[in-house]
């Protein structure tokens, strides 16, 4: 078990020593038998997370898709995840971890267990957390388990926001508790925590579909075992947990063993205390297949909501960044399942009382923003070591927004969070990915007309930001603007950041990203900057924010960007034929916008010559 | 006693046969006498005459001609009527099932399209759903971005907004700047346009304006508009499909033309029709005001034929396996109906597109699957195939790498003998090798273990597969036959049906030209629709009357055009529903008769039952959103079923002309057994053939593992009990 709570904690060793607790005997498996249950596992976390999002009510679950699922052995190890929003890929070990710790040895067949702490494994309070025990001849074997973010828990404000004093304030906290007890349902608890939100149709029904997500996994992986044994299907879980360790410690292996440190990073603000900007340290040791990140001289804990979980969230986030990194889905030609081997090679330092291992009762609902810069400061770090694989500086934060009203006819609150878009930084041979989400943010967008149906706020704009992409032999990814008018008075609550202390940072000469902004009523006389965490601003009838996301960094000089590719850029409106000439030092003409070549290369020419010279 | 004729004759570029024939009494619904289906593929064009006088089927295969489809299509034509020994002139109908927008759509060569929409919307076909289609990537490519289906330049958005809940309008249309954008569009070479406004589905009135600007402005353009396109809620999923109809459309216009016109030209004078990818048949005016509609359209007939054996076979519950070369699509469809693809599902290849579609799965599992092991030593089976190029390894084309073919010819359910693919021959020795050196070995198995492990590895991703498209949606595969269907489905179909306890499993005929056949068993068929947003527990009762009457009124308009009589056609309503608050909706059929609380009850009755089915809850006490309405006008025809092969009195004696050792699965590996292997042309109704045997035909394999028992019954099925 890793140890989260001591002055250094570091974890991602494997649970394997806990092999005293099997509930069943080693068995070898043929090879066909364990693809035929390696797929079975796949499908079964599939389905699950199918199940759990088409049956979903809140917009957050069912579009932006922010759940998790899948099946775990008895110590939390997990056998299969369903691989949808990469923030709860490997989340649910710990939920079962902090579940087990108050409740095993008492579970029984019918046992449907609701947590959100996130003290002891939760995600964050608002990712809860539905884990149901399985049972084979009688024993407890396992848990099908699924993770889902609720729209409202009973913060201080609608949805969530930053500027909460501890955990307390960020919703009402469900430890462990068996909302189902031997089939039954507590009647009582399912009450008590429907009385205490804001939004309790659409959390009702969210919890509904948690609860028979877990049911079809425990249903499906009651019937593998029935099917093949619990040795074998056991033992096939093993080999693929083992299979998947193999696979990732190849990759790490190839790397130099070494200390690889990236440039230090700085958030914002924590939300409260404005023009305090908090730093990012990151270092990566490479020992042979072992690879740890070490957060150590990151900031101190803060005093708002702005602080990250260590278990539920910043361990799934090192699994992310090292798996994404060693081995991309689009470039490994064999899927590598997600299951506990993955883990294993993975290991994470964070100083305890930092903002990257808080402690009780620190509030650390909004996260996010500090998670999703891991990734990117582990591909800054290998920059030089693998320039052919890392991306230039990404957009790294998250734009979660939370709109929010009451209707006085029905004496309802309406909530909706709204996540928007970032940008790829430019990569090795490709331009980095406009508006879309990036990193641990992978979630769909609500359609706009289904917002307009259902909540009074109208949008007005949904684009590409106006201003050029930032210069590289390949660019950088364009983020997005995005204005709504609100036809009602209304609330909103932001956790994000602008990047604008720390914008994306180009790579091999590439330029860096542009900040996003938050601004209330646009392109009027009484346009008004915001921050980007703000917590609970209210909004008159008829006035509106737009949001524009960040643009991500580029990758390599500019001077070195195929010609043909500025003009093209040019004809897609992306930038003017004057910063064509500037930043690519591509020379275009005519109407139809063609690549004066010869022009293009004495241009180039020069520019080369001024540069050695200014070197010189 | 019916009457029966074999023949076999071989064509130009094929080889034909004929099956027999009767002609039961059937109710005459659309009467057509002579009727062709002609169903297009990558690789071979497929075509079966139906010939009532005669009382015969023909059956025709031959290569395709990919630089235009429609030659080998008419060449067959010619060599199936000569064979007939009518002339095309007598031909009543030809149904076509074509890949031509799906082609278009795989090679990215369709029209330049260019797009009126709502100003600051032009980003949304490209910005799309905002979710990676990898999550655990850095280096992946979004193809709606790398190949969006309208360049951004060619997206040009004007002053106009429509609002929510009645449609109103709260920026009236710009006219000077939807007209500036239309000479903006001409003047770039555009040959096709979309108009995509948000809301349209609310009140389509600024789409037709422009729509009408356009045929004023730039008549020869081809026209798309989201409200005629598809007129539902949702605007990526809108605009994208209405872009793609942009995109397939001139090229697939131009397609259907010159085909009509071939077939006038070898004095054909019947019309064309088409399959659609929800599996209805349409006119060649239909499909080309609708092109998008045929994207996909091939595994549609493939399943139709199926359901069609299963029903002649006396049963309604049928799962479809087709397998082919490179892939498998798998269909279930209850009570014989096709069911379509949830909304979230009908994407095409790398867009989304929100048309009805059959509900057919497909999964890179086929002949052609490369078999290996991979760097963590992982014994896998496809989905990369070796292609007809340059294909298994015991083709002897160059094929260096174990495939499913190989793996099959190793356990001799192929046999180079009983192989008739015109021109190959089979070196099982060299494949054997490819399967010691490449499998064998580095995962310390015999070759035939290897063999048979990949057989039994794609087996098992069919398993899956069917799994995911029967159990996953409320359907228990035991109470379903399977129908094998293309070249491999009867090999795997008795595994199959063992480990998912299907109790029978159907191969018709002809099992090769499933999609030929099931174009003759389509009725014509037309879906409309439109989004309603009404909470059922306080309905406006006129509102959904009122759109009912619309779309039945389109319905009927648009089959009348095709010449059908008002009391050939049939209408049959359906919703969408879903609980308020809820994102997603599920198809509940709809009852007929006036709009009322005992409709409004039946719906919603209807609609819990649906969501404890799929979803394994019911929320008695949540209200019910209606979202979508839809009508289906389909005129049925007359041909249901495949027509019956006599009893031969003789018995099950003797079709068997060989005998030989193969290997077949068992529960704890593998057992050698004596197979006979029978030429499927000598087999008679009534005969009954146990296993273990091998069953051969031309475009098909028939595996009877011991254990299994197979009978051949009157509409020339193989029935097999597994």
């Amino acid at each position: 078990m890793p140890s989260a709570r001591t002055a250094t904690a570091r974890s991602g060793a494997s649970l394997a020593q806990t092999a005293e607790l099997r509930p069943f005997t080693k068995v070898n498996i043929d090879p066909i038998t364990l693809q035929v249950l390696g797929g079975a596992f796949h499908s079964i976390a599939t389905q699950m997370a199918e199940l759990l999002i088409r049956m979903a009510y809140s917009n957050i679950m069912r579009e932006s898709q922010d759940i998790g699922a899948g099946i775990l052995d008895v110590v939390g190890r997990q056998i299969c995840e369903s691989d949808s929003t990469p923030m709860h890929c490997g989340s649910l070990p710990a939920y079962v971890r902090g579940v087990n710790r108050k409740l095993a040895g008492t579970y029984q067949p019918g046992d449907v267990v609701l947590h959100n702490h996130p003290y002891h494994g939760a995600s964050h309070s608002p990712d809860y957390g539905i884990l149901i025990p399985i049972f084979h001849d009688g024993r407890h074997v396992g848990f099908a388990g699924c993770t889902g973010h609720i729209l409202d828990i009973g913060a201080a404000h609608p949805g969530f926001s930053v500027d909460v004093p501890d955990i307390y304030a960020e919703g009402n906290i469900i430890d462990a508790a068996k909302i189902y007890e031997a089939g039954k349902r507590n009647d009582a608890l399912w009450a008590h925590i429907m009385d205490n939100v804001r939004t309790p149709d659409a959390n009702s029904g969210d919890l509904e579909a948690l609860i028979a997500c877990s049911r079809f996994g425990e249903e499906k992986f009651g019937a593998l075992l029935r099917r093949y044994g619990i040795d074998a299907v056991m033992s096939a879980a093993e080999m693929w947990m083992d299979y998947a360790e193999t696979r990732l410690r190849q990759e790490i292996a190839r790397v130099p063993s070494g200390t690889y440190r990236a440039p230090y990073g700085w958030l914002e603000d924590d939300g409260k205390n404005w023009g305090k900007p908090l730093k990012i340290a990151t270092k990566v040791i490479v020992e042979g297949s072992d690879i740890t990140i070490d957060l150590t001289g990151s900031n101190d804990e803060v005093e708002t909501g702005f602080n990250v979980p260590f278990e539920g969230s910043v361990l799934p986030t090192a699994n992310f960044a090292v798996r994404t990194l060693f081995l991309d889905e689009a470039t490994t030609a064999d899927p590598v399942p997600q299951n506990d081997g993955i883990f294993r090679p993975i290991h994470v330092i964070a100083p305890e009382g930092s903002i990257y291992n808080p402690r009780f009762p620190r509030g650390c609902e909004a996260r996010f923003v500090q998670i999703n810069r891991i990734p990117d400061q582990v591909l800054q770090a290998f920059a030089k070591a693998m320039p052919e694989r890392v991306v230039a500086g990404n957009s790294a934060n998250v734009s979660a927004i939370v709109y929010s009203g009451f209707n006085e006819a029905d004496r309802k609150y309406w909530v909706v969070i709204e996540v928007n878009e970032g940008s790829y930084g430019g990569r090795f041979g490709k331009d980095g990915i406009d508006a879309i989400d990036n990193l641990m943010a992978n979630t769909r967008n609500t359609p706009i007309e289904e917002s307009e149906l259902r909540v009074p706020i109208r949008c007005e704009r949904y684009e590409l930001r106006d201003d050029p992409p930032a210069a590289g032999r390949w660019r950088g990814g364009i983020g997005s603007v995005k204005r709504w008018r609100f036809l009602t008075d209304a609330a909103v609550n932001s956790t994000g950041d602008h990047r604008s202390v720390d914008p994306p940072r180009g790579l091999f000469g590439g330029a860096n990203g542009m900040p996003g902004r938050l601004t209330r009523n646009a392109g009027t006389k009484r346009a008004q900057k915001l921050a980007a965490k703000v917590s609970d601003i209210r909004f008159k009838r008829g006035e509106t924010i737009e949001i524009v996301t960040v643009s991500a960094a580029g990758y390599g000089d500019p001077v070195e960007r195929d010609p043909e590719a500025v003009a093209e850029d040019v004809r897609e409106g992306l930038l003017d034929a004057r910063q064509a000439r500037r930043d690519y030092k591509v020379v275009l003409k005519g109407a139809d916008v063609k690549v004066d070549a010869a022009a293009t290369t004495r241009l180039r020419a020069t520019n080369l010559r001024n540069k050695k010279r200014s070197t010189n | 006693m019916p009457h029966v004729r074999f023949a076999q004759r071989s064509a130009d570029r094929g080889i034909a046969k004929t099956i027999a024939s009767v002609s039961p009494a059937a109710p005459r619904l659309e009467a057509v006498l002579i009727q062709i289906g002609v169903d297009i593929g990558g690789t071979f064009t497929d075509l079966v005459l139906w010939d009532d006088a005669a009382d015969s089927v023909w059956v025709h295969k031959l290569a395709s001609t990919p630089h235009d489809p429609s030659e080998a299509a008419v060449a067959g034509i010619v060599a199936l009527c000569d064979l007939a020994g009518i002339r095309p002139a007598d031909v009543g109908r030809v149904f076509h099932g074509t890949t031509v927008a799906t082609n278009i759509l795989i090679e990215r060569s369709g029209a330049k399209v260019g797009l009126i929409t709502t100003k600051g919307f032009r980003d949304v076909l490209y910005i799309g759903r905002k979710k990676r289609p990898l999550t655990f990537s850095n280096y992946q490519d979004v193809p709606w971005q790398t190949h969006p289906l309208v360049k951004r330049r060619h997206r040009l958005g004007v002053e106009e907004r429509v609002a929510p809940p009645k449609g109103e309008v709260v920026v009236a249309l710009d006219e000077k700047e939807a007209i500036a954008a239309i000479r903006k569009l001409k003047a770039a070479g555009v040959e096709s346009v979309a108009v995509c406004f948000l809301f349209s589905f609310l009140n389509p009135r600024h789409e037709k304006r422009v729509k009408a600007l356009l045929k004023r402005e730039f008549k020869e353009a081809f026209l798309s508009t989201s409200h005629e396109v598809v007129p539902l809620y949702r605007e990526y999923e809108r605009f994208a499909t209405t872009c793609l109809n942009a995109y397939v459309g001139p090229k697939t216009a131009r397609y259907i033309d010159r085909f009509a016109q071939a077939l006038r030209y070898i004095g054909l004078r019947s019309e064309l029709r088409l399959m659609s990818s929800a599996g209805g048949v349409v006119t060649a005016d239909g499909a080309k005001l609708l092109p998008v509609s045929l994207l996909l359209s091939g595994p549609a007939a493939g399943l139709i034929s199926g359901i069609a054996s299963g029903v002649a076979a006396g049963t309604t519950n049928v799962i479809t396996l087709d397998v082919g070369g490179t892939s498998a699509d798998i269909g279930v469809a209850p009570n014989g109906e096709l069911r379509e693809k949830h909304l979230l599902d009908t994407r095409i290849r790398d867009y989304d597109a929100m048309m009805p579609m059959a509900d057919i799965d497909t999964i890179g599992a086929g002949g052609g699957s490369i078999a290996y092991v991979d760097p963590g030593g992982m014994f896998r089976v496809g989905p990369r195939s070796a292609g007809a190029v340059p294909g298994p390894v015991c083709y002897g084309r160059g094929g260096t790498e174990p495939t499913v073919t190989d793996a099959l010819v190793a356990v001799r359910w192929l046999r180079a003998e009983g192989f008739h693919h015109a021109g190959l021959t089979i070196d099982a020795a060299r494949g054997a090798a490819a399967i010691a050196d490449k499998l064998a070995k580095p995962l310390g198995l015999g070759i035939e273990e290897a063999a048979l492990g990949v057989l039994r590895i794609v087996a098992h991703n069919m398993v899956e597969a069917i799994t995911l498209n029967s159990i996953r949606k409320g359907f228990d595969p035991r109470h379903f036959v399977l129908v094998a269907l293309g070249g491999a489905g009867p090999v795997f179909a008795v595994p199959i049906a063992r480990e998912l306890g299907i109790p029978k499993v159907i191969v018709p005929p002809h099992p090769g030209v499933g999609a030929a056949m099931g174009l003759l068993c389509s009725d014509v068929s037309y879906t409309f629709q439109g989004t309603l947003w009404e909470n059922l527990a306080r309905p406006n009762l006129r509102r959904i009357d009122r759109s009912y009457e619309e779309l039945e009124e389109r319905a009927r308009r648009r089959l009348g055009a095709d010449g059908y009589d008002a009391d050939a056609i049939a209408i049959r309503r359906r919703t969408n529903c879903r609980y308020v608050g809820q994102g997603y909706e599920l198809t509940v059929e709809a009852p007929h008769g006036p709009i009322d609380n005992v409709w409004v009850s039946a719906v919603v009755a209807a609609f819990h039952a649906l969501h404890e089915g799929t979803y394994r809850r019911r929320f008695a006490d949540k209200e019910v959103q209606l979202i979508n309405l839809g009508v289906v006008g389909t005129a049925r025809r007359q041909r249901r079923f495949v027509p019956a092969t006599a009893v031969d009195a003789g018995g099950p004696r003797n079709a068997s002309s060989t005998a030989g050792d193969a290997l077949f699965p068992t529960a704890n590996g593998f057992e050698r057994a004596h197979a006979r292997y029978y030429d499927r042309g000598q087999i008679k109704a009534g005969d009954v053939i146990e296993g273990a045997a091998i069953i051969e035909q031309l475009d098909a394999t028939t595996v009877l593992p011991p254990g299994s028992r197979a009978e051949a019954d009157r509409a020339g099925n193989l029935i097999v009990y597994p």
